[in-house]
């Protein structure tokens, strides 16, 4: 497996992926506060999102879109994107609880249903990589 | 969910999965060659422009829907990516991988369902 000669510290692939997540999460949270705020502004040209960018939380989503590109890409010179990319699905399970707790949406039964059967799938695939790094 | 927003919501997942292939690639290339390398610079390139268009795309749609029902779409992605990984990357796929991923696309599908 690619995560070998791995980097430790700050520059440990895992560690940035944990970091990746928490960016993406920030950056929808902060897209759907500047996509509500500017909604209204050009419905003819509101389908292209090109409206949003008259919003600030649109412009720090960005950033934080950056920061986890950049993250990304590092992540995937170390660990394949078959491993990494599900790892990453973690964001399924922040974001509608961000969605709850930060912009005040409802989550209903069947969603938290949906967001433990994530869980427990984000558990499997991870398991088997945590083993191989405790050997490692 | 309208038509229009269905096939915008589709085109955005053939992004997010044709991106990913394409900066995996770049990556996988820059181990190698580096950053000047022709097989660094024109799949970052076409991963860059995918990943943007699926950008803007996700922006128009939250702008008409709550991000907590729109984003999961997304989750599909996960299957998609993967199959294709080890399709297009020839990377090795597990069956506790492969189980774990049907579980978070499912697990998505279910939060996108309500």
């Amino acid at each position: 497996m690619a995560t070998k000669n791995k980097p430790t510290g700050f520059g440990n692939p895992w560690l940035q992926l944990a970091i990746s997540v928490a960016c993406v999460t920030i950056y929808e949270l902060l897209l759907k506060r500047g996509a509500a705020e500017t909604a209204h502004l050009s419905p003819r040209w509101s389908w292209t999102g090109l409206p949003g960018l008259a919003s600030i939380y649109v412009w720090v989503a960005i950033v934080f879109v950056i920061l986890s590109l950049i993250t990304w890409l590092y992540v995937l010179r170390y660990i394949p994107l078959s491993v990494a990319f599900p790892i990453s699905q973690a964001v399924h399970v922040l974001v509608p609880l961000g969605s709850w707790l930060v912009l005040g949406e409802n989550i209903v039964t069947l969603r938290w249903v949906g967001i433990a059967l994530v869980s427990l799938g984000l558990a499997l695939v991870a398991k088997p990589v945590a083993q191989l790094e405790e050997r490692l | 969910m309208t038509r229009i927003s269905l096939v915008i919501v589709l085109i955005a997942l053939a992004g997010e999965v044709g991106g990913q292939l394409f900066l995996k690639r770049a990556m996988g290339a820059s181990n190698a060659g580096g950053f000047r390398s022709r097989q660094f610079v024109l799949p970052i390139c076409a991963g860059i422009l995918l990943m943007t268009m699926k950008f803007f795309l996700n922006l128009g749609l939250l702008q008409h829907y709550d991000l907590s029902f729109i984003y999961p779409f997304q989750g599909l992605s996960v299957i998609m990516v993967i199959l294709s990984a080890a399709f297009t990357l020839r990377e090795k796929l597990t069956f506790q991988l492969v189980t774990g991923s049907l579980l978070i696309s499912a697990g998505v599908v279910l939060i996108s369902l309500t």
